[in-house]
Formats: structure tokens, C-alpha cells, sequence
């Protein structure tokens, strides 16, 4: 088991290194040039050739990478080429802004999702199935943009409920954080009940199915007790594994929920650096989340290797 | 100094005859005062002497100002960090506005209002230009401004090093070493050339111009903002929030009215929106007409509208094929509906443009000259002219920017059946604007290129000057690059409305690019909020402005 932790994380670092490349490349592809963003459209080519010397991306490809790839494992991580302000710092705190969203959106949701999931297994093909099915579908197909905006039109602009602005005012404690936080969380919640629950519901009709289940029934135990203490642990295996990918993207994937409840997340903040070529800031941020996906599938590989010693043992 | 120069006096006299010839509206003659420099008493003696009923401006608010509170703002964030010798977005403009003052404010008519030049005034050739300084104004570090911060900061803008755009406005007009400390309250403008309009470009309109202390530094200004305005910045985190306290010092007694203000950045205009009618904030900084719809009708709100010479340059390149024959291009401005344009993309709220720069707003321009209405026989005849009877093809860059896209949607449409088939190819801002070398927006055969307000039609030249810098049509005609010369160095009034009128025939007739509107700009607020108009520039200035 430790063994298997320790490869999966020393393949991180191999992986880190080959996104890194690519970012670079793509960052070449892309049109468009620091000194233009820093100078606007009415600058001279010649100033603009001065500023992109200034920040030395007039450099050959490999110096450049090779520069920033030691600045960055040293942790001198530089400034952002765009806002003036350490990437670091910036980095961190747009990752901590999104992480409380996530995290609010998974402690509600994982609960629900499988409660949902179960309950669609336990009464399968009855009433409480097909709503359970047919709605979390619609709703995870539903764009964020699409249910943010009718969420923010009805419960924070008709019906006062929620707050406009996902941010909390400076020094609020965690309840005002987490209340301006629910509306912002809901399209999240809508996109993974479908994936969720689903998962959940099917791991449960095969766990159900098995014939260790049908030895409990019919040796009498209580139908509740054979769902909870022994289905219910297999058939949370490939539920737990889809949240594990679910998790990166719900740290960094969330441009869209970010721009239209303007939440200061670490998505946007690489999708704006991608655009206007903050190549500090666009390196740290993608590597960041890359290394948060990795590092959520591992532990969700290890949560599933616990539940199933199959796993653990590799058989 | 407060009496005008024997210049400055003759120069009115010159304006009274305009007005009673009928050649100049009390409006006209009101902005052209206010370029030359001429004092208050002598314009209200104008006015009388022009038979004008009331003197002086009207009033605006009929409400006594409360003072206090705090305004919540909304607006674009900064793109990069703020800089003001190199901003040229809106978003840090905005922020640089309330911290820092130029020597004088583009007023929403085009008036030039004095702030930190009280007064100025040119030699008889206009080529020297005097400013006198107002006195026992401060920096808000205590600081006292004087000669020495305006000498600075224009060397600051006109040093190549500096890499502002601000250049480009003073080529071939003011050059380092022309700007000359008289003594601490006056600074003179020694320029290479005559020039009519010159206090425009150490105005608003010329948005690098704000008037920084003496011992500034480049690249500081975001960590220490500097300047002599109404507000102080005491916090800016990057695309997220910015908050300002009064100018305790502020030179205006009794101003600003409120305590502070709360900005708040937000990339999305309709998110900007909502968040208004929610009364989460109580301003957006500019309401575009797209997507804001809801605004117009919710009673909570109020949209303010300032008309502008914002507009969209279609261009043409004149030595790439099918474009080289005026006609063809001719062809393409009489396939056009401009009225139901400005209708479908603007619900009414823009104005009709001529396809030349000279816009009817601008006092010297010609009020006269007949609008292009849509003449589809008119434009194949043109092309049948040209040796094109069959129709054109072209494809059209189009820049995703406002309502940039439906608008060359609904070209394509109308150019159909004049025989001008055109495909679009849309584009991201980066792309059209380029790096390097590359910048399509200058290069592309045909393409909509977005051109903020002017106080003047000077800065738009250099779109249709013969090598100039931002010429994306490459057009070239000694008649008109001597129309703008003239138009800029003389003073008498008189031939410099000529000579317009001579340009924008001109440009009318050879149509390089098409111009079809000119938009007005929204600012919408909650109704309690008062002293804050809507600006052509979508600048912001809250020194009067106060929450009722």
C-alpha cells in the first residue's frame, strides 16, 4: 500500500515537468505578446519590443524555460508580468478561494448524491428511480452559465435570499462566507449530482446483485443492514474514484462559475493569464492544478483500496 | 494672471463676429473660448455681446449635497498594473482618474473645464502655449505641486524610454526640451508647429497626461498612488477590488462630497448588471446597450447618456484588391441603413456618422454636408462604373468587441444585394491588436477596428494621414494630408472650418473607411445617486458626486 502511494507520487513530479513543457509551446503558438497587453493597442512596435526585452520573452524558447524552470523550483516564483504582484501569494490565495468553494459544493453534495444514488438502486425502475434519474441528468446538463444566471435572477435580484456577490465583505466569519458561497455552489452541485449519483446507483445495483448479497438475504439478515454494512462499501468504489476526478476540476476548472458570480478563483486566473500571456502566472497556476488533480485521484485511488483489499493486494 | 492676452482679446473679438455672422452656434463659441484660454468675465461678455439671453451654465443638481457615504462602484478590472504614463484601458483609468488630475477636464460638451492650469493662453501664432498654475494645491503626501511636477511628468511621457503611448499624440507637435518651467506657477509649451487645439492634449482626452510629482518613479504607482485628486486609494487587490478614502486636502473646498468609494472589478457586463438591480452596488462605470436591457426598464434605476465620438472605423485597404477603385468602396457606404443599424445594435441610442471624422459634434466640423442614406441601385451602378458588374467578394476582419459582430452581421446583409458578398472572419481582441511586428488591425485587407472619444479630430488623423501611424487603409492624398495641416496649424477660425470641411469631403469621396455611427455612452446607477454624469470618454469623476 505505501509502496503504491510512493510510485503514484514520484510520477507526479515526471508529469509536472511534461505540462510545464507543453505551456510553454502552446504559450508560443498563441498570438500575442506581454508587451502589447502591458502597452495597449497604440503603442509603437518598437515600445512593445522594448517591453517584451524588458521581460526577456524576446529570448530563444529553451533559455526561457530553462530560467523559469530554476526560478521556479527554487520557489522564487517572480512577479506576475501583468498585475505587478507576486505569483506566489497570488497563486495561493485565488487556490484557497477556490478551494472553500469546492469544498462547500463536495460536503453538501457527496452526501446527497449518494443518499440519491442509493435510494434510486434500492426502488429501481419504480417512481423514485426515474425522478431521481431523469432529474439529476437534466440538471448536470444544464451549462453553469445558463442555471448561475437564473439562480442569481431569481433568488438574489427578484427574491432577496442570497447575496449578489460570492465575495463575503473583509472579516466576515465563516457563516457570512459560507452564505454569500451557496449560490455560487448550486450550479456546481447541479453538474455533479448527474455524475454522482449515477455512479453511486450503478455501483449499488451490481453490489445488490452480487451473490454474497443474495447469501445475506436469504439467511435472514435485516435489508438495512446488508445495504449499509456490506453493498453499500463495493458499490461506493467507482463512486469514489469519479469525485476523485471531479475534484480537479472543481478547484480549477471553474472559469465560468467564476466570471459570472466574479469569484477571485484560481480558473480564472489561469484563463485570464492564458489570454493576456502572464507566462509566470499561467505556468504556476496550470501546475498547481495539475498537481491538485493528481494528488485527488491518488487519494481517491487509496480511499478505494481501502474499501476493496482486492485492490490493495493487487489481485 | 487673470486678464487676457492683446492675442486673446482680438481672438474674441474674432469669435463675437463668427456668432453674429451666423457662422458659429452660442455652443461652438463657448468650446472655442474655452481651448483659447479665455477668462470667465470675457466669455460672459461675449455672450452678452452676442445677444445670448443667459449667461453661464445651467445648474444641474436641485438638491442640496449630502455629504458623506460611501458610493459602490462596478466596473472592468485594470488589465495590467496600473501605470498612468502607459494605461490605456478603461478600468485603470478609472482608478488613476480619482488619484490624480491632469491641467485640465474634457467637459461632456467638449468645453475644456481648468483643474490644475487655472488658465492659458497661446502667442499670436499658437505655437507657444502659456499655462498658469493653480496655486496652494498639494499632492496628497503633502507635497506642493508646482512647475516642476508638470515639467516632469511631460518629460516622463515624452521620453521614448517611457514606452507611453502618449508619444503618438505629441509626434511631429511637442518634443522633449519644449516644455519649459517660466517660474513655479507657469509652465510654457515651446511646440515644433502651430496648433490650434493644442490644452486638448494635456487634457482628459489625452488620458496619459495625469500630473505626477517631480520625484516619481516609473512602475510605482500601484504599490504608492500619487496625485493631487479628490480621493486616495488606501487598498487595490488586482482584479478584485479597490477602495478610496476622501482627500482630506482636497483643493476644491468642500469637495469631495463622499466619504469613499468601494469598486468592486467585474469582467461581465451583465453580471454587472444584476448586481446593480440586486443594490449590491450603486453605479456600473458603462452600461454597453447589449445585454443591459433590463436596466432600462427597472425603475430603481436610472441610465445616464453622454453623446460621443466613440465609434467603429470600418477600413478599406485602398491598394489591395477589390478596394483600389473608390467606387467599390463608394458602393459598400450606399448599401447601408444606417438609421435601422443604429436601431437594431443601439435601440436608437447612437448617431449617425458620415463616414470622415470630422464629426458633426466638433464645433469647426461641417454641419451641412448630406448624410449617405441607403441607395442599393446607387451602389451597383457604382460597381457596374467600376468594371465590377458582377459583384464583389471580400473578407472582413472582425474584432469580438461589443456589438462589433452583430454589426458586421447585419453589413453582410445589407451589402448582399448591392452585389458585395462578404465572408466574416471574427477575431479576438489579441489577435486583431498582434504583437511585434504583426498587428493586423494595420494590416488586414478590410476590417472593424473600435476607436475611442477625442476631444478633438486631431487624434483620429493619423488614421487616413499618408504614413500614418495607425493608417489600417493605407490611403494617401496630399490634398487632404494639406486639408489636416492646415486645419491644424491655423487659428483663425474661419479657414480651419474650411479646411474641414475640405477633409471630410474629401474622406466622403474617396470613402477609405466607413464610419457609420458614433455611439452615445450609458453609465447606469441607482436613482439615489446624484452628481455623476455619463461621460464620452467613460471616465469617472466623482468630485461632485453624493448618495441622497
Amino acid at each position: 500500500m505505501l509502496r503504491l502511494i510512493v510510485r503514484r507520487l514520484l510520477f507526479i513530479v515526471p508529469t509536472l515537468l511534461l505540462v510545464s513543457i507543453v505551456i510553454f509551446l502552446l504559450v508560443e503558438v498563441v498570438p500575442g505578446d506581454p508587451g502589447r497587453v502591458k502597452l495597449g493597442p497604440y503603442a509603437s512596435a518598437e515600445q512593445v519590443a522594448q517591453v517584451d526585452h524588458q521581460l526577456g520573452f524576446d529570448r530563444p524558447l529553451a533559455q526561457r524555460y530553462v530560467r523559469w524552470l530554476g526560478s521556479f523550483l527554487t520557489l522564487h516564483w517572480g512577479d506576475s508580468w501583468n498585475l505587478g504582484v507576486p505569483v506566489f501569494s497570488l497563486t495561493m490565495q485565488r487556490l484557497w478561494s477556490s478551494a472553500q468553494l469546492a469544498a462547500l459544493a463536495l460536503v453538501i453534495i457527496i452526501p446527497l448524491s449518494i443518499l440519491l444514488g442509493v435510494v434510486a438502486a434500492l426502488r429501481r425502475d419504480g417512481i423514485a428511480d426515474r425522478i431521481i434519474t431523469v432529474t439529476s441528468l437534466s440538471l448536470t446538463v444544464i451549462p453553469e452559465f445558463v442555471s448561475g444566471v437564473v439562480l442569481i435572477v431569481l433568488f438574489a435580484v427578484t427574491i432577496k435570499i442570497f447575496p449578489v456577490s460570492a465575495v463575503a465583505p473583509a472579516g466576515s466569519g465563516p457563516f457570512t462566507r459560507i452564505y454569500h458561497l451557496i449560490l455560487p455552489a448550486i450550479p456546481l452541485m447541479f453538474v455533479e449530482l448527474g455524475y454522482i449519483a449515477r455512479m453511486a446507483r450503478a455501483g449499488m445495483i451490481e453490489a445488490l446483485d452480487t451473490a454474497y448479497v443474495r447469501t445475506a438475504t436469504l439467511k435472514g439478515l435485516p435489508r438495512r443492514r446488508i445495504v449499509v454494512t456490506h453493498a453499500l462499501r463495493n458499490a461506493l468504489a467507482p463512486t469514489v474514484a469519479v469525485i476523485g476526478t471531479q475534484i480537479g476540476w472543481l478547484v480549477g476548472g471553474l472559469v465560468v462559475v467564476e466570471t459570472l458570480f466574479n469569484y477571485p478563483g484560481i480558473g480564472k486566473l489561469m484563463a485570464d493569464s492564458a489570454t493576456l500571456k502572464d507566462v509566470p502566472v499561467l505556468e504556476a497556476t496550470v501546475l498547481v492544478v495539475a498537481a491538485i488533480y493528481m494528488l485527488s485521484n491518488l487519494a481517491a485511488d487509496v480511499i478505494v483500496a481501502l474499501l476493496n483489499p482486492r485492490v490493495r493486494f493487487g489481485r | 494672471m487673470t486678464e487676457d492676452t492683446p492675442f486673446q482679446q482680438e481672438y474674441a473679438d474674432h469669435l463675437r463676429h463668427e456668432v453674429l455672422n451666423g457662422h458659429m452656434t452660442r455652443r461652438q463659441l463657448l468650446v472655442r473660448a474655452s481651448v483659447i484660454g479665455l477668462s470667465t468675465t470675457a466669455v460672459a461678455r461675449l455672450l452678452a455681446a452676442c445677444g445670448s439671453k443667459s449667461a453661464g451654465t445651467t445648474a444641474p443638481g436641485t438638491t442640496q449635497p449630502k455629504m458623506g457615504g460611501t458610493l459602490r462602484a462596478t466596473m472592468v478590472s485594470p488589465t495590467v498594473a496600473i501605470e498612468p504614463t502607459t494605461m490605456y484601458d478603461t478600468g485603470s483609468i478609472a482608478i488613476a482618474q480619482q488619484v490624480a488630475e491632469y491641467l485640465a477636464w474634457v467637459n461632456n460638451d467638449l468645453t475644456l473645464r481648468p483643474v490644475l492650469a487655472e488658465k492659458w493662453s497661446p502667442d499670436a501664432a499658437a505655437q507657444v502655449w502659456t499655462f498658469n498654475l493653480r496655486k496652494g494645491v498639494a499632492f496628497q503626501d503633502g507635497k506642493p505641486f508646482g512647475a516642476d511636477d508638470v515639467v516632469a511628468t511631460m518629460n516622463i511621457l515624452l521620453d521614448p524610454k517611457t514606452v507611453s503611448a502618449a508619444i503618438a499624440s505629441f509626434q511631429g507637435i511637442l518634443s522633449p526640451g519644449g516644455v519649459v518651467k517660466v517660474d513655479d506657477a507657469t509652465v510654457a509649451f515651446h511646440l515644433d508647429q502651430p496648433n490650434a487645439d493644442f490644452p486638448y492634449l494635456v487634457a482628459s482626452t489625452n488620458y496619459d497626461c495625469l500630473i505626477l510629482p517631480s520625484t516619481y518613479k516609473l512602475g510605482t504607482w500601484q504599490k504608492n498612488p500619487v496625485g493631487t485628486g479628490p480621493f486616495m486609494m488606501t487598498a487595490y487587490t488586482p482584479k478584485q477590488s479597490a477602495t478610496f478614502k476622501k482627500n482630506p486636502k482636497y483643493w476644491q473646498s468642500g469637495m469631495p462630497y463622499l466619504d469613499g468609494i468601494q469598486v468592486t472589478f467585474n469582467e461581465q457586463t451583465q453580471a454587472q448588471g444584476l448586481a446593480l438591480q440586486a443594490g449590491s452596488v450603486d453605479m456600473m462605470l458603462y452600461t454597453p446597450v447589449q445585454g443591459s436591457q433590463a436596466l432600462f426598464t427597472d425603475p430603481n434605476v436610472k441610465v445616464m447618456t453622454a453623446p460621443s465620438t466613440m465609434h467603429r472605423e470600418l477600413h478599406m485597404r485602398v491598394d489591395t484588391a477589390p478596394f483600389t477603385d473608390k467606387r467599390v468602396r463608394q458602393a459598400l457606404a450606399y448599401s447601408i441603413d444606417r438609421p435601422a443599424l443604429i436601431q437594431a445594435l443601439f435601440n436608437g441610442k447612437a448617431e449617425i456618422a458620415d463616414d470622415n471624422v470630422f464629426f458633426k459634434q466638433y464645433p469647426l466640423a461641417p454641419q451641412d454636408l448630406p448624410d449617405r442614406a441607403q441607395d442599393i441601385t446607387k451602389a451597383k451602378a457604382l460597381l457596374t462604373a467600376a468594371g465590377m458588374p458582377n459583384g464583389v467578394s471580400a473578407t472582413l476582419f472582425v474584432e469580438e468587441y461589443e456589438e462589433i459582430a452583430q454589426y458586421a452581421t447585419l453589413l453582410q446583409a445589407m451589402a448582399k444585394p448591392a452585389g458585395i458578398n462578404l465572408k466574416l472572419n471574427q477575431v479576438t481582441l489579441t489577435y486583431w491588436y498582434g504583437s511585434g511586428k504583426n498587428q493586423p488591425w494595420l494590416q488586414a485587407p478590410m476590417g472593424i477596428t473600435d476607436w475611442t472619444f477625442r476631444g478633438v479630430p486631431d487624434q483620429y488623423f493619423a488614421a487616413f494621414v499618408t504614413n500614418g501611424i495607425w493608417n489600417s487603409s493605407k490611403f494617401s492624398d496630399p490634398a487632404f494630408d494639406a486639408a489636416v495641416k492646415g486645419y491644424l496649424t491655423t487659428v483663425d477660425e474661419t479657414k480651419r472650418r474650411e479646411y474641414a470641411k475640405t477633409g471630410a469631403t474629401i474622406l466622403m469621396d474617396a470613402t477609405p473607411a466607413i464610419i457609420p455611427y458614433t455611439i452615445s455612452v450609458n453609465r447606469a446607477m441607482r436613482q439615489n445617486v446624484q452628481g455623476v454624469t455619463s461621460d464620452p470618454a467613460e471616465f469617472l469623476d466623482l468630485t461632485t458626486a453624493y448618495l441622497a
